[in-house]
C-alpha cells in the first residue's frame, strides 16, 4: 500500500521473542496473540484499504497489566497501538509491523452508575449504545451517537471525539466526558476529572479527548448520563434545490431553533437508501431534510409546527411529520441504513468526512458534482445540516485497477475543498492515517510543530501510535530547540523536548 | 515595570520575543480585572492585549463568532444580543473584562450545567506562544476534531501557555423566555435537595442555585409553549418543597448576579470556588459552615462559593476527599503570598503540566511565579 | 471486502458461495457487538468478523488450519446474532458451515476429540442408542466429580452433569385423528427432544388437533442433520437430509400443508436444506420444496389462531427466545403474541440477543463458555421473578434448566393448557397453585 508509515525498528523486531515472553508473564492466558494466522484479523480496522499485522496483539484484563506492558515497551523502546472496537474508519488502529497491538476489548463492565449526580463509570470496551442500555430502565441515556454506535467503544469515543446525529444539539463526546483514568506510556496510572464539574488546572481531560491515542492509554471513562427527553417527533421535508434545503436550516437557526438533529440527504443518497428500506423517501426531490425536536410534547408540537412554516417558506415540495414514534423511526430508518445502502448499489464506497460552514454546502456540492465528473467516479452525499459535517460516500470497485487511487485522490480534493472554503478536514471520524498527509492543508508547519510539542509532554520518545494524524515525525530534541541566555538555560532540571 | 500596549499580533510577537532575548518575563492581562487573583507582588512587565480589540467576523446562522482578544465582554454581548443570540456558558466579569480574559480565567456562569462551560464553546484561536510564535489551534467551525484540541488547554490557562490574539466562538439562540422558579427559606438540606430532584426530571433545568437563608433558585429557559410545560412537570413532583414563586429575566437577574464569584457573600474574609461533585457538596462543606462559612451553591451544588477565614487546610481537604478542588478566589496578599491560588494536584499531575508548559513556553517567559508551582533557575 | 481468490477455486460452487459471503463484508465491526463469544472473550478471534477474517485467509489460501484458528471456528456458537444485526447482509451461517466442513476434511483432531465427536455424532442423532446412553450415565453419574477432575475425561464429565436425572417413560403415540377442518401435516419427531421430553411432543399433538389439523408423523424420519451438520461431518449431515426429504416427499405428495417443528435448531437447519443440497441434481429441486413447506409450530399456530382459552391461572412467563428462532428463522413476536392470547403476562429478559450457551451440543464440547452465558441467561430470565420460563427449543430448555429453579417449558406447553389440555408436568411439580 502506497501509505507511509514510520519504519520497523529492526533492532525490535530481532528481539521479537524475547518482548513476547516478556508480555506474557505480564498477561498470562491467551492474552498475547503471536501467530501469524491469529494476527491477521487484527491488521486493519473499519478502513480497509490498509492493512498491516502487528508484531504481537495483547489483550490486557486489569489497569496492572496495561501499566506493566506500557512500561515496559517504554523501557525497551517499543511502540504501542491502541485499539477499542476496531471501527474506526480512519485507520486510528492500523497496526505497525513493530508494534505491540493493545486491545481494549477486555475492559467490558459497567462500574457505577450514579442517578443522583447523573454520570456512569465504565470500562473503556463498553460499547457507547451499552451504556444507553445500562441506564434507560431509569429512564437515562447517553447523548452522543455514532452510526457506529452499536459496536464503538467508548474509549475510542474518547480517543476520536466521536460525534452523531444528536451532537448538534448535545455536544460531542468531548462535552460529555467528566473524566477519566489514563496510564501514560511510562506506565504513571493518573486520575483525570471525574465527578467535580470542572479542571482544577489545566484542562487535561480536553486535550486527551480526541487525541486519537497518541497521548496515553484510557483505562476507565466517566460519562455525564441525561434523562431522556419526554418524547422526539421528527420532519421529513424534501426540497427542489439544494439551495432551498441549505436556506431552510439556516432560517431554522436563525429562528432561535436548535433541533435535537437535522440532517440532510442529496438525490443520489435518497435513491440508494430506499431502494433498501423502502419508507417511502420522495424520489423526484434533490434534497431531503430529516429534522427531530425532542424534549416535552408541547415544546416539540410548538417547534415542529415553526420548522414546517419555515420549510414552506423555503419551497418545501413534500413535507410529513411523524405522528407517532413508529414512523418518527422509519423517517430515520433510511438514514441510518444509508451507508449500508450505498453498500449495496456499489461493489465499493469511501466515506469521507469533513465539515464547512453550513452557507457554503451548495458551492461545495457543485464543485463536488463537477469533482465527479472530472474523476469519473459517483458521489452520494449525506450532511449533518446542523452542524456542517459532510459525509460525501464515493463509490468506487476495488478490482478495477486504479480506482481506490482515484477514489482517494477525489476524496482528498473534497478534503481540500472544505478547508478552502473555511471549513476543516474532519468533523467526527477522526484523522487517523486517512487524513493525515492533508494536515498541512489545514495547518501550517508552526502550528504543527506547537501541537507536536504537545505531544512531546506526554510521550518524548514518540512510542504512542506514531504515524498517525501528523506527517512529519520530529524528534522532540528537534523541536525543543531554543537559544540559550547568557550560558544559563532555565529550569535545568526538566527533560528537554 | 513596563506595561506593553500592542495594537496587533505582530506587535505581540515582537515583544516577547524581546522578552525572551532580555530574560525578562511577561504577565499577560485584559481588562487587568483579575490581577489580585494569585500570588501579590508580581513585579514583572506586563503585556496588555486591550487594544487588540474589535468583532473580526460574525455569522449568526452559522452561530459563530470571532473576535480580537481584547474586545471587552460587554461590547460582545451586545452585539451577540442585537442579533437575538448570546455566549450560552454565561460568561460574568466586572466592566472591562475582555473575552480572552474571560477565557484565560476559565469563567463560566449559572447556565453551564445545562449548555456546558466556556471550553465547551471555545472553537478556535490564534495565538503567540512563550517562542514569540503566532499559531492557531482549532477553528471556525462548530464540528471540529482534526488535530488535538487545543481550545480547550486555553481556557483556564491564566495565560501561562500563549497570549490569545483572536477567539472563535460558539454563539447560540437567546432562549425568548427565562423562568425562574424561587423557593424562600428552604433549609439547606432541602435546598439541595429540590436542586437533586429537579436536575433528574426531562425538562432540561438551565440552571439552579441555593443562596442560603434567601432562595433556591431553578430557572427553565425556552420557548413559551415549552416552558409552561416544564413548569408545570416540575411543580407536580416538587410539591413537597412548597409552592414556588415565579420571576421573569429581569426579575430574576439580580439573585442569579449573586452566584457569579460569590458576589453578596461578606467580603472581609477569603473566598474560595469550590467545585464539587453536587451530591456531595453540602456534606462537605458542612464542618466548614459551622467554622463560621458563608456560602452560596451554583451549578445545582457542583460549585460553592466560599467565605471563610482561616481553616485552608481542611478546606482544600475536604474538597479533595470528594475528588474536587478548592480554588483561592479573593484573600488578603499575605495569605496568597504562601498558599497557591489553584489546588495542588499530585505530583505526576504537576509534573504533567509543568512538562505542557514548557511545550508552550520553554524558556517560561509568562512564569510569573503568580502560582508559586514553579521553581527558577536562579 | 477484497478477496484474492483464484479462478480455480472459484470454479468449486461450494468456494464460490463462501467467496460471495465474504465480499459483501465491510468489515464494520457491527457483529462484534451482539456476539456472545466477543462479550465474554474481547478477543477479535472470537467474534463474527475476526472468524470471517479467519475463514477468508484459511479457504483464500488452501491452508490446512492450525489448532488456534480451529479453536476459535469452534467457539462460534451458531447462534446467528451477528446475521440479524449486520447491515451488509452477510450470510455469516452459510460460510461457517462451510468452514467446519472443511475444517473437519483438512484437520486432525488430537484423538480424545475425535473419539468424543464421534460419539456424539453417532449416540445423540438415534433416539434408542441416545436412550441407552441416557441409562448408562443414571448408574454412573456419581463418578462425575472424579471424572471433571481428570482434563482428557472432563467432557464425559460435562454430559454426565447434562444427563437428566430420571428419563421418562418411552412415550407410545398412536394418533386417531378426527375429521380435519384445516388439512394435514407432519409433526417432526426429532431425535434428542422425545428422548429427554416426549411431553412437548404430545402436547405439540394435543394442540396441532385442537385447532383442527390431521396429524401425521412419518416412519423413516431420522435426525434433521443438524448436529452432523454443525461439527463439519457434511457426508452424514446429507445423509440424514436426504433420507428426510425422500420421506417428506412421499407426504408432499398425497398433499401436505406443512412440516411442523418443535425445536427450532432442527426448524433452522430443515428450512436450509434447499441451500445445502443446491448443487445435488437428483435433490435440489425437493430439497427446496421441503424447505417452503418447513414451519416452526408457532408459525402455524399464529396463522390459524389458537383455539378457545381455557379457564387457566395467570402465570408470569420469561420467554426466552432461542437463538435458532430469533436470528435463524426470524420470528420473534410470534411465540410471544401466542402466549399472551393463551392469558399469560410475558416478559422478555434483558440481552434476549444472547445465546444461552446450548448451542446444539455446545455445552458438550465448550463447556465454560456455556456455563457462563448458561447462567448469565438464567440470571436475567429470573430477574422479575417469573412463574415459568417458556422457550422454543429442546436445547435451550435443557441449558436453561441446568442453571435455574424455575420450571423450564417448551412454548406448546403452555398454548396447549391455556386451550384445555393438562396443565404441564413441570408446573405440576413446582407451582402449588397450578392444580394436577
Amino acid at each position: 500500500m502506497p501509505l507511509k508509515m514510520p519504519l520497523p525498528d529492526q533492532r525490535v523486531l530481532a528481539r521479537r521473542d524475547e518482548i513476547i515472553a516478556a508480555l506474557r508473564r505480564i498477561v498470562p492466558g491467551e492474552g498475547v496473540i503471536e501467530r501469524p494466522d491469529e494476527l491477521r484479523p487484527y491488521e486493519s480496522d473499519g478502513l480497509t484499504a490498509y492493512r498491516q499485522p502487528p508484531m504481537v496483539v495483547v489483550l490486557p484484563e486489569t489497569v496492572e497489566q496495561v501499566a506493566a506492558v506500557l512500561s515496559y515497551c517504554h523501557k525497551h523502546g517499543v511502540k504501542v497501538v491502541p485499539r477499542g472496537s476496531g471501527t474506526s474508519v480512519s485507520g486510528g488502529a492500523l497496526p505497525l509491523a513493530d508494534a505491540v497491538l493493545l486491545g481494549m476489548g477486555k475492559f467490558n463492565k459497567v462500574l457505577e452508575i450514579d442517578y443522583e449526580d447523573r454520570l456512569a463509570v465504565v470500562q473503556p470496551g463498553v460499547t457507547n449504545l451499552a451504556i444507553t442500555n445500562a441506564v434507560e430502565g431509569e429512564g437515562f441515556y447517553y447523548a452522543p451517537d455514532p452510526s457506529s454506535q452499536i459496536a464503538c467503544s467508548i474509549g475510542g469515543n474518547v480517543a476520536e471525539n466521536s460525534g452523531g446525529v444528536h451532537c448538534l444539539k448535545y455536544g460531542l463526546t468531548t462535552n460529555n466526558v467528566l473524566g477519566v483514568q489514563f496510564v501514560t506510556i511510562d506506565g504513571e496510572v493518573l486520575r483525570i476529572g471525574g465527578k467535580a464539574l470542572d479542571a482544577p488546572g489545566l484542562d487535561l481531560l480536553g486535550i486527551i479527548v480526541g487525541s486519537e491515542g497518541l497521548l496515553g492509554v484510557v483505562t476507565e471513562v466517566t460519562v455525564r448520563i441525561l434523562p431522556k427527553p419526554e418524547t422526539a417527533r421528527a420532519l421529513l421535508a424534501g426540497f427542489p434545490t439544494v439551495e432551498s434545503a441549505g436556506q431552510c436550516v439556516a432560517d431554522t437557526i436563525a429562528a432561535g431553533i436548535i433541533p435535537a438533529g437535522m440532517e440532510m440527504m442529496d438525490k443520489p443518497a435518497i435513491h440508494a437508501a430506499e431502494a433498501f428500506v423502502n419508507v417511502g423517501y420522495p424520489l423526484d426531490v434533490e434534497a431531503l431534510l430529516i429534522v427531530e425536536l425532542d424534549g416535552p410534547a408541547a415544546e416539540c408540537n410548538h417547534l415542529l409546527e415553526e420548522v414546517q412554516a419555515i420549510a414552506n417558506r423555503n419551497g418545501a415540495v413534500t413535507l410529513r411529520a411523524s405522528q407517532d414514534e413508529a414512523e418518527r423511526l422509519a423517517f430515520w430508518a433510511g438514514r441510518k441504513a444509508a451507508f449500508p445502502a450505498v453498500g449495496r448499489i456499489s461493489a465499493d464506497y469511501l466515506c469521507m468526512d469533513g465539515t464547512i460552514p453550513r452557507g457554503q454546502l451548495p458551492k461545495v456540492l457543485r464543485r463536488m458534482n463537477e469533482l465527479a465528473a472530472q474523476y469519473s467516479l459517483d458521489v452520494a452525499n449525506m450532511f449533518h445540516a446542523g452542524d456542517g459535517n459532510l459525509h460525501p460516500l464515493i463509490l468506487y470497485d476495488a478490482s478495477k485497477p486504479g480506482e481506490l487511487e482515484r477514489a482517494e485522490e477525489f476524496g482528498a480534493d473534497i478534503l481540500r475543498l472544505c478547508v478552502e472554503v473555511g471549513g476543516v478536514l474532519t468533523g467526527e471520524h477522526g484523522v487517523g492515517v486517512e487524513k493525515r498527509d492533508l494536515m498541512p492543508v489545514m495547518f501550517s508547519e508552526v502550528d504543527l510543530r506547537q501541537q507536536q510539542r504537545l505531544k512531546c509532554a506526554f510521550d518524548p520518545d514518540s512510542l504512542l501510535n506514531p504515524g498517525k494524524v501528523f506527517p512529519t515525525l520530529h524528534r522532540c530534541a528537534e523541536l525543543g530547540r531554543m537559544h540559550v541566555h547568557r550560558g544559563r538555560l532555565p529550569f535545568p532540571e526538566l527533560p528537554r523536548f | 515595570m513596563v506595561l506593553y500596549n500592542p495594537q496587533n499580533a505582530k506587535d505581540v510577537c515582537d515583544i516577547i520575543s524581546g522578552a525572551l532575548a532580555g530574560g525578562g518575563k511577561l504577565e499577560i492581562i485584559g481588562g487587568g480585572t483579575r490581577t489580585d487573583f494569585g500570588a501579590p507582588n508580581r513585579e514583572t512587565d506586563r503585556l496588555s492585549l486591550k487594544s487588540l480589540s474589535g468583532i473580526i467576523d460574525y455569522n449568526p446562522s452559522e452561530l459563530v463568532l470571532t473576535a480580537r482578544a481584547g474586545t471587552p465582554l460587554t461590547e460582545l454581548n451586545e452585539a451577540v444580543s442585537a442579533r437575538g443570540q448570546g455566549f450560552a456558558f454565561e460568561p460574568w466579569g466586572a466592566f472591562m473584562s475582555t473575552i480572552g480574559g474571560v477565557i484565560a480565567a476559565g469563567v463560566s456562569g449559572p447556565r453551564r450545567i445545562s449548555a456546558g462551560a466556556v471550553r465547551d464553546h471555545l472553537l478556535g484561536f490564534e495565538a503567540v506562544s512563550g517562542r514569540g510564535e503566532s499559531f492557531r489551534g482549532g477553528a471556525k467551525v462548530v464540528k471540529n476534531v482534526t488535530g488535538y484540541d487545543l481550545p480547550k488547554l486555553l481556557c483556564g490557562s491564566w495565560g501561562r501557555l500563549a497570549a490569545l490574539t483572536e477567539v472563535t466562538l460558539k454563539v447560540l439562540p437567546r432562549p425568548p423566555e427565562r423562568l425562574t422558579l424561587l423557593w424562600r427559606g428552604l433549609a439547606d438540606e432541602l435546598g439541595f435537595a429540590l436542586m437533586r430532584k429537579a436536575m433528574r426530571q426531562p425538562v432540561d433545568v438551565a440552571a439552579a442555585a441555593h443562596l442560603p437563608g434567601q432562595a433556591t433558585l431553578i430557572r427553565l429557559d425556552g420557548f413559551g409553549p415549552s416552558v409552561a410545560s416544564r413548569r408545570a412537570h416540575l411543580n407536580a413532583v416538587l410539591t413537597k418543597y412548597g409552592a414556588p414563586e415565579a420571576m421573569d429575566e429581569a426579575e430574576a437577574a439580580p439573585l442569579w448576579a449573586t452566584c457569579q464569584g460569590g458576589g453578596a457573600l461578606p467580603s472581609g474574609p477569603p473566598l474560595w470556588r469550590l467545585s464539587l461533585p453536587p451530591r456531595r457538596a453540602l456534606a462537605s462543606i458542612a464542618p466548614l459552615l459551622a467554622m463560621g462559612g458563608d456560602y452560596v451553591a451554583d451549578w445545582a451544588g457542583g460549585l460553592i462559593w466560599l467565605s471563610l477565614a482561616g481553616h485552608e487546610e481542611v478546606i482544600r481537604q475536604r474538597a479533595a476527599h470528594v475528588g474536587g478542588h478548592a480554588t483561592l478566589a479573593r484573600a488578603p496578599a499575605e495569605l496568597r503570598e504562601r498558599l497557591p491560588a489553584l489546588h495542588p494536584q499530585p505530583p505526576a499531575i504537576e509534573a504533567l503540566y509543568r512538562r505542557i508548559r514548557r511545550a508552550f513556553d520553554p524558556l517560561g517567559v509568562f512564569e510569573t511565579n503568580r502560582f508559586l508551582d514553579e521553581t527558577n533557575a536562579d | 471486502m477484497q478477496t484474492d481468490f483464484s479462478s480455480a477455486q472459484l470454479a468449486n460452487p461450494q468456494m464460490a458461495a463462501s467467496e460471495a459471503v465474504i465480499r459483501k463484508c465491510v468489515h464494520c465491526g457491527f457483529c462484534i457487538a451482539t456476539c456472545p463469544t466477543y462479550a465474554l472473550l474481547g478477543d477479535e478471534l472470537d467474534s463474527p468478523r475476526g472468524r470471517i477474517y479467519l475463514i477468508k485467509d484459511m479457504l483464500e489460501n488452501e491452508r490446512t488450519p492450525g489448532p488456534d484458528v480451529v479453536k476459535h471456528i469452534d467457539r462460534c456458537l451458531s447462534c446467528l446474532s451477528c446475521m440479524t444485526t449486520c447491515p451488509s447482509g452477510v450470510n455469516y451461517m452459510h460460510l461457517v458451515d462451510h468452514a467446519r466442513a472443511y475444517i473437519e476434511q483438512r484437520y486432525r483432531r488430537p484423538w480424545s476429540e475425535r473419539i468424543l465427536r464421534a460419539a456424539v455424532a453417532a449416540i445423540l442423532p438415534r433416539p434408542p442408542r441416545f436412550r441407552a446412553a441416557l441409562r448408562l450415565a443414571r448408574i454412573i453419574q456419581p463418578l462425575a466429580p472424579l471424572l471433571q477432575g481428570v482434563k482428557l475425561l472432563r467432557p464425559a464429565a460435562t454430559m454426565l452433569k447434562l444427563a437428566p436425572p430420571r428419563l421418562p417413560p418411552q412415550a407410545v403415540i398412536a394418533i386417531v385423528n378426527a375429521p380435519s377442518t384445516r388439512g394435514r401435516v407432519v409433526l417432526m419427531q426429532g431425535c434428542v427432544e422425545p428422548v429427554l421430553r416426549p411431553e412437548i411432543r404430545a402436547a405439540s399433538l394435543r394442540l396441532l388437533k385442537r385447532c383442527g389439523y390431521q396429524v401425521s408423523f412419518v416412519p423413516g424420519e431420522e435426525c434433521c442433520g443438524a448436529l452432523t451438520h454443525h461439527m463439519g461431518k457434511e457426508t452424514k449431515a446429507l445423509q440424514s437430509a436426504r433420507r428426510n426429504i425422500d420421506v417428506w416427499m412421499r407426504e408432499i405428495e398425497a398433499g401436505l400443508e406443512a412440516i411442523i417443528i418443535t425445536a427450532s435448531g432442527c426448524g433452522t437447519t430443515v428450512k436450509d436444506y434447499g441451500f445445502i443440497l443446491r448443487n445435488d441434481p437428483l435433490y435440489a429441486a425437493k430439497a427446496a420444496q421441503v424447505s417452503a413447506l418447513a414451519k416452526d409450530i408457532t408459525e402455524v399456530l399464529e396463522a390459524s389462531g389458537l383455539p378457545p382459552r381455557a379457564d387457566i391461572p395467570a402465570l408470569t412467563v420469561a420467554y426466552h427466545s432461542a437463538c435458532s428462532l430469533q436470528h435463524g428463522q426470524k420470528i420473534t413476536a410470534a411465540p410471544q403474541n401466542l402466549l399472551r392470547a393463551g392469558g399469560f403476562t410475558v416478559r422478555q429478559p434483558v440481552d434476549s440477543h444472547l445465546c444461552c450457551g446450548s448451542a446444539g451440543t455446545y455445552n458438550i464440547f465448550q463447556p465454560e463458555i456455556s456455563a457462563q452465558l448458561g447462567t448469565r441467561k438464567a440470571e436475567t430470565l429470573s430477574q422479575f421473578a417469573p412463574d415459568v420460563i417458556a422457550t422454543g427449543n429442546i436445547g435451550c430448555a435443557v441449558q436453561i434448566g441446568q442453571h435455574t429453579g424455575v420450571p423450564v417449558v417448551h412454548t406448546v406447553e403452555l398454548l396447549d393448557w391455556a386451550t384445555g389440555g393438562p396443565p404441564p408436568a413441570a408446573l405440576v411439580a413446582k407451582l402449588p397453585h397450578v392444580p394436577a
